[in-house]
């Protein structure tokens, strides 16, 4: 869900209105950096700045409660938005798929968002490649079946996947999760940037739009803060790491 | 890396005498499924569908309707594991039958739509 997050990370800077009222899902994004490194974060601005497009609620996924509601995202924490935000916490594999493979069978509104965290955890019961690609598939049909069948603009997907430094055997299981997910954003740190723990955000679109950088920045009582990188790349940067899965 | 957009195999498949050499032997059988009506498209009340195929060998195979993906082996290793195919047969014959309008049409209820979506995950080599 490229174009939400876009919205987050874009209108984390100055501007008042963001972006004009575009209300298109954009293809599934695919949100990776290592621990610590603010996915969750971005993942629930992501569902807060949704559940304010008074479309249907957001879905978010993972295995455990957040321990705290991340702070500093653009869109305020009102009530309203929070409870569009709806929160499942499948503890295996297994609950996961089931929960994916019976969406249709849920009543009510359709959601206009789908959001898993943690996908890394999930794969490390299954590390097959069928099984991966499986969980991946699923994850894409679901969003599908909900923007087929919700009222309109379609339901986005984004999934955070936790990643580390220099282990090769997740090379290939990434490169699959990548075939999947059109757009990714990558999440590593950047001592350049402002503030002391400070990440670069490299959004790549997934052929919708050029790749764009932007800086994000935690205080230490965890507020969030977004500005976009002064200099936008036009190669990949060599801070990259191993496996940055050069697009065609 | 190819990507798994649906939408950005329809040209090739459309162009026949080109099916052989971008899908090498896989064509030749996936026209054959697809002559023998071996391709259903499974709905339920929700509208989720997913395709199932009757392979060569009696086995049944789940394909998703939404994106690129099979049950059975050869998907894992010749596309997912390997890399040097870009579909497998049960995927092409689906593709085929899309856009000939061939699919045998089942309806089911949810509930047994979630079984077949859930169970299909169990194919062993």
């Amino acid at each position: 869900m490229a174009e939400t997050l876009r919205r987050v990370l874009s209108s984390g800077s100055a501007a008042g209105t963001g972006e004009g009222n575009t209300t298109e899902v954009g293809p599934p994004l695919l949100l990776l950096g290592g621990p610590g490194s603010g996915k969750t974060a971005l993942l629930f601005a992501s569902a807060l700045e949704a559940a304010g497009e008074g479309r249907g609620p957001v879905l978010f996924l993972t295995r455990r409660p957040l321990q705290s509601l991340p702070r500093g995202t653009r869109a305020p924490l009102e009530p309203l938005r929070l409870q569009k935000i709806r929160f499942q916490y499948p503890p295996s594999t297994r609950e996961l798929l089931r929960f994916l493979c019976s969406a249709h069978e849920a009543r009510g509104p359709v959601p206009s968002l789908l959001l898993l965290d943690g996908l890394e955890e999930y794969l490390a019961e299954d590390p097959g490649t069928q099984e991966a690609a499986y969980l991946a598939a699923l994850l894409l049909d679901t969003a599908a079946h909900f923007s087929q069948v919700g009222p309109g603009g379609g339901c986005g997907l984004i999934v955070a996947l936790q990643t580390q430094e220099g282990d090769s055997g997740d090379a290939l299981q990434l490169a699959l999760l990548q075939r999947y997910f059109p757009a990714q954003c990558w999440l590593q740190p950047d001592a350049l940037g402002p503030g002391e723990h400070c990440l670069r955000a490299c959004l790549e679109p997934g052929g919708r739009g050029p790749r764009a950088e932007w800086w994000v920045a935690f205080r230490p009582d965890g507020e969030m803060t977004i500005t976009p990188c002064p200099h936008q790349p036009s190669n990949p940067s060599s801070d990259k790491g191993s496996s940055s899965g050069g697009q065609p | 890396m190819w990507s798994f957009s649906v939408d950005a195999y329809y040209g090739p498949v459309l162009h026949h005498p080109r099916l052989k050499f971008v899908f090498g032997s896989s064509a030749v059988q996936a026209l054959d499924l697809v002559d023998r009506q071996s391709i259903t498209l499974i709905s339920s009340p929700s509208g989720r569908r997913v395709y199932q195929v009757l392979g060569s060998s009696g086995k049944t195979y789940t394909c998703l309707a939404s994106c690129h993906y099979c049950s059975c082996p050869a998907f894992a290793f010749s596309v997912l594991w390997k890399s040097d195919s870009l579909l497998c047969k049960h995927l092409l014959a689906v593709y085929l039958s899309q856009v000939t309008s061939t699919c045998q049409q089942l309806s089911v209820s949810d509930k047994q739509l979630t079984d077949i979506l859930l169970t299909e995950k169990t194919h062993e080599a």
